[in-house]
């Protein structure tokens, strides 16, 4: 059985810094064993700018048994699968302590992204591109950043705006506009 | 012919790179292609030679009269396959369970689970946070400390301790069951695994069968 109470903890403690941290955690449904984690991609790496969202589920066996961690959000990384998004990192594995956290694995997994183990590949391709073109790597991670980890954002800020009652056309020129600052393009759409 | 075996060849060790560099080998991907498992003792005497590896063939020739579990799996995604061989006497879900097992620090014995000390928390400035379920230590309460001085709830750190023998928050390492020990590395020894890779592509398949049939012989 989930110890259902620790989540809880976990959750409240998580969302408290999350101005702090970045580190995000909701529930997916109803149930506390399935939830979704997002992870700002960290700064000065190709994933700047990027929301990583994280599938998690809990296993009946949690906290003795690590969460069921996978990125939903396609990400280009020597240990993550491009396929799958499957994370080869120990502490998710057989280094797993109880006195880990949702929060601190997810830390873990943002370290991850500034810190590739190429010689421990989860994702042969990519490692191998790490290894051998390492300029190649990192436009190809920029740019799968740009178009997978960046349009959530995006597309909730449009849909924003187009509840407002603004045109769906005319709201993404002006976000494009203004490098998508939902600020700035509500004051040009009001004014224009 | 001679570069694409030699395509092969880079291909099949990049394929056994990126499998066995994977702190644990996802056999799930495999399990719909399983083509084979025999335990029988016509296959184990079949002379099997690993040229890259000697210390496989030593083990081979010192052991030659046990019994060989044989598993055959296959990738079409990746044309890998794989021959897990094991020499234990083990039945094929004990087989592929020690491969699936997550290893990590071993379960702590049960006399160090005993041993621990009981410690009653009665000063305020002792109180704290169990870190495994992360409720409160209170004033009053009994609590286990480790080795290591870091205290948990009774329950909670014994729970942990017969799962992975290790401070949860400092990985201090606990005293294993001797048995256990022996047991694994015995099991350790067992196992073998052979690689190969081919193509199904029709095209080049008269080729493809001549790497495949030198690989054969390799092995």
């Amino acid at each position: 059985m989930v110890d259902l109470a620790r989540v809880q903890k976990e959750l409240h403690e998580c969302n408290r810094d999350v101005q702090v941290s970045g580190i995000n955690v909701t529930l997916k449904g109803d149930s506390l064993t399935h939830l979704i984690g997002t992870i700002p991609g960290p700064i000065g790496t190709p994933y700047e700018g990027g929301t990583f969202k994280i599938d998690i589920t809990l296993t009946d066996g949690y906290p003795f048994e690590p969460p069921k961690m996978r990125f939903a959000t396609k990400v280009w990384h020597p240990n993550i699968s491009s396929q799958s998004g499957a994370i080869c990192l120990d502490i998710l594995k057989d280094q797993w302590s109880p006195a880990l956290t949702l929060k601190t694995a997810l830390l873990s997994i943002q370290a991850l992204l500034s810190a590739p183990e190429p010689d421990d590949p989860q994702d042969a391709v990519v490692a191998q591109q790490y290894l051998k073109d390492h300029q190649t790597f990192v436009g190809t991670a920029r740019y799968w950043t740009e178009t997978f980890a960046k349009t959530c954002a995006a597309e909730e800020k449009i849909q924003k705006l187009v509840e407002m009652g603004f045109p769906e056309a005319h709201v993404r020129s002006t976000l494009e506009a203004t490098g998508w600052d939902e600020n700035l393009a509500l004051e040009k759409l009001l004014s224009s | 012919m001679a570069s694409e075996s030699e395509s092969a060849t880079t291909e099949a060790s990049s394929f056994i790179e990126n499998l066995t560099n994977s702190r644990n080998i996802d056999l799930s991907l495999f399990l719909p292609f399983i083509l084979a498992f025999t335990n029988n003792s016509s296959i184990s005497s079949t002379p099997v030679q690993d040229s890259s590896n000697p210390d496989q063939q030593t083990q081979e020739q010192t052991t030659p009269s046990e019994f060989l579990d044989r598993i055959i799996l296959v990738n079409p995604l990746t044309q890998g396959m794989v021959v897990i061989e094991s020499r234990s006497s083990s039945s094929f879900d004990s087989l592929l369970s020690e491969l699936m097992r997550k290893e990590g620090q071993p379960p702590a014995s049960q006399a160090s689970i005993e041993a621990l000390q009981s410690v009653e928390i009665c000063e305020e400035g002792e109180k704290g946070e169990c870190a495994i379920c992360l409720d409160e230590l209170r004033v009053g309460g009994v609590v286990k400390e480790m080795p290591c001085k870091h205290r948990f709830h009774g329950d909670c750190v014994e729970k942990w301790l017969k799962i992975h023998g290790s401070c949860p928050i400092c990985r201090y390492k606990m005293p294993e069951e001797d048995g256990d020990l022996n047991n694994k590395s015995e099991n350790r020894g067992r196992r073998r695994e052979i690689w190969i890779s081919f193509s199904f592509q029709t095209a080049s398949a008269n080729s493809n069968s001549e790497n495949e049939h030198d690989h054969a012989s390799e092995v």
